[in-house]
């Protein structure tokens, strides 16, 4: 290892001696470059590390979704005070963890639309994808480790105001205990409804956005594939029947989302596809992953850096 | 070992374009000169190299890795520095610098101190906290510079790296390309169309067209002295070239200088022809050929 050399003098911008070394240290290969992808990538999501205006799309969607529990838990601490206690928390309340996901998946699809072309857009725009692809890595670590990061931060969305609940009534009863032990049994379907919901609409996002370079495009065709397809099966499903139609629901992943979340809670529904078997919905979403996880995979594997 | 072996590498475009044409080299370490038109096939020849792009058909090794099969392996050796701008503008040079030294293995704080080492090297300063979208095109290069370095490779694959720079950047880039080389050890591929670059930097060249390979030697092999000499004088050299034809010397005049094919004869004669003329004799010097002569 050689010391540095002082500096030359010379004007400002011109290129100065101060010596060169070599790296002999430990080279952790590409496990460890995925993971510092999935890192920065989940920090993008939420705008950490960037300016404090890309903070705002993220935090702002975080704290809107956090609304739905907070008054849940507000308002049945107020009740209970009023001296019905736990009359607000029992299995009626307008907001529970099985009601929670139908007040907040706008909000989600909404961080999706505004972080997925975030994640990928910028790496096309600015052809950043060359140094990317040059360094010892796969393509496909890097298209998994992005969406990897998006799965995590809606996880992280839909799961922290829904433990919000879960502690609201843990604590507003007068037996903590007990209530724990009865939410005990709907963690599981929580989890299990945040997880597929995470994938689904993360991976479909990011195949959406991972194919044009342009911000607003991908933002536009995300919140397209969110809109149009419940659009055409619930206009098919007035026009022809349930019976007949009933099955293009498995299409419009609002639709998904919501028969999914069914699934879990093992709730009724009542809208289009409601003559289809309720497992079919928790399948469509795995099925839709499994195709944009393919599209993704695709697109990077043939994209020109 | 040797530092690139390639074997009837072809590579075909959908399109139809043939790039690279039944092209076989070997390369060992030093800072070798990629000469070539636009669209030579300089390009795709770094881009297969680098295990980006496939190859149609033929081979190619870079430190004895096959990069069709070991393409990690090869990327995890190597430094790229493309010909078109490839920077984030809402990051700053530190972030992205640091980014992709950990991406090439390194582990967070050996990256963080090489980051920083290495944008020094290449002169960024405090503008390193700032993000790259206030850079000027010198400050953009060096960045990307810095980031085909960070890893200490065994070898860089640059691109254009003077694109769009302007004269005094593009002296300070290949000085700084030179050093890099001839103090640090580390081989360097040099994709250039402009000859003149290569001359100052390399010592190796490599010229191709049309995906073909017009020549690979060493580039002293290509400035030889010829055996002329480029005689200055400071007036008009009508008399001095009469004299030459009497001794029976080719020459040729080119304005006040005279050139002329000593054909083994030593300077005295020349000296002594422009005393007894009573011209001024500003300068000898040996005509060296120059790396244009080969593409005239």
């Amino acid at each position: 290892m050689t010391a540095p050399t002082p500096p030359r003098t010379g004007s400002a911008g011109s290129i100065y001696d101060l010596g060169y070394r070599g790296y002999d240290g430990p080279r952790l290969g590409r496990r460890h470059a995925v993971g510092t992808l999935v890192r920065d990538a989940f920090r993008a999501c939420w705008g950490i590390g960037r300016s404090g205006r890309a903070k705002i799309v993220p935090f702002g969607l975080f704290a809107l979704a956090m609304i739905p529990a907070v008054v849940a838990v507000g308002v049945s601490a107020l009740v209970s005070q009023l001296g019905e206690a736990g009359g607000a928390f029992d299995d009626e309340a307008i907001i529970g963890f099985s009601s929670y996901f139908e007040y907040v998946w706008p909000l989600v699809a909404l961080f999706v639309a505004a972080q997925a072309p975030e994640l990928v857009g910028g790496d096309q725009r600015h052809r950043v994808l060359a140094l990317l692809f040059a360094r010892a890595l796969r393509r496909e670590d890097y298209a998994g480790g992005k969406l990897v990061a998006l799965v995590a931060a809606l996880l992280l969305l839909l799961l922290v105001p829904q433990a919000v609940i879960l502690l609201g009534r843990a604590l507003v009863p007068a037996d903590v205990v007990e209530a724990i032990v009865a939410d005990a049994a709907q963690v599981p379907a929580v989890i299990g409804q945040a997880i597929l919901a995470a994938v689904f609409l993360g991976s479909l996002g990011l195949a959406i956005a991972a194919y044009t370079p342009r911000r607003a495009f991908a933002t536009a065709g995300i919140i397209a594939v969110l809109i149009v397809p419940p659009l055409v099966s619930a206009v098919a499903v007035t026009l022809v029947g349930e019976s007949t139609a009933g099955w293009l629901t498995l299409f419009s992943p609002p639709d998904i989302l919501e028969g999914t979340n069914a699934f879990f809670f093992d709730l009724t529904r009542t809208s289009a596809g409601r003559s289809l078997p309720d497992v079919a919905w928790p399948l469509a979403a795995m099925a839709w992953s499994v195709v944009a996880i393919g599209a993704l995979l695709w697109r990077y594997r043939t994209i020109q850096p | 070992m040797s530092l690139v072996r390639i074997e009837a590498l072809t590579k075909q475009y959908p399109g139809g374009v043939l790039a690279l044409d039944d092209l076989t080299l070997q390369l060992e370490p030093g800072i070798i000169g990629l000469v070539g038109s636009n669209g030579a096939g300089k390009s795709t020849l770094i881009r297969i190299l680098l295990g980006l792009l496939p190859a149609t058909s033929g081979r190619a090794f870079v430190l004895d890795r096959d990069v069709a099969t070991d393409g990690i392996g090869v990327r995890a050796l190597v430094g790229y520095m493309p010909e078109h701008d490839a920077l984030p503008p809402d990051v700053s040079a530190t972030t992205l610098v640091n980014h992709m030294a950990m991406l090439s293995g390194l582990p967070r704080g050996a990256a963080r101190e090489r980051t920083a080492e290495v944008l020094r090297h290449v002169g960024l300063y405090e503008e390193r906290y700032r993000p790259i979208g206030g850079y000027s095109t010198g400050m953009r290069q060096r960045v990307m510079l810095a980031q085909a370095l960070v890893h200490d490779p065994r070898l860089l694959l640059l691109d254009e790296p003077t694109n769009g720079l302007d004269p005094a950047g593009r002296d300070e880039m290949l000085d700084l390309i030179r050093r890099t080389g001839r103090e640090f050890g580390i081989a360097i591929i040099l994709a250039s169309h402009l000859l003149g670059e290569i001359e100052r930097v390399g010592d190796f060249l490599v010229a191709i067209e049309g995906g073909r390979l017009l020549q690979a030697a060493p580039l002293a092999d290509f400035t030889t002295k010829t055996g002329v000499v480029r005689v200055e004088l400071d007036d008009d050299p009508a008399p001095f070239a009469q004299r030459l034809d009497v001794a029976g010397l080719a020459h040729r005049v080119d304005g006040f200088d005279v050139l002329i094919d000593l054909g083994g004869q030593d300077y005295d004669l020349v000296r002594d022809a422009v005393a007894e003329l009573g011209l001024g004799l500003v300068r000898i010097e040996p005509e060296r050929r120059t790396l244009e002569d080969l593409f005239r």
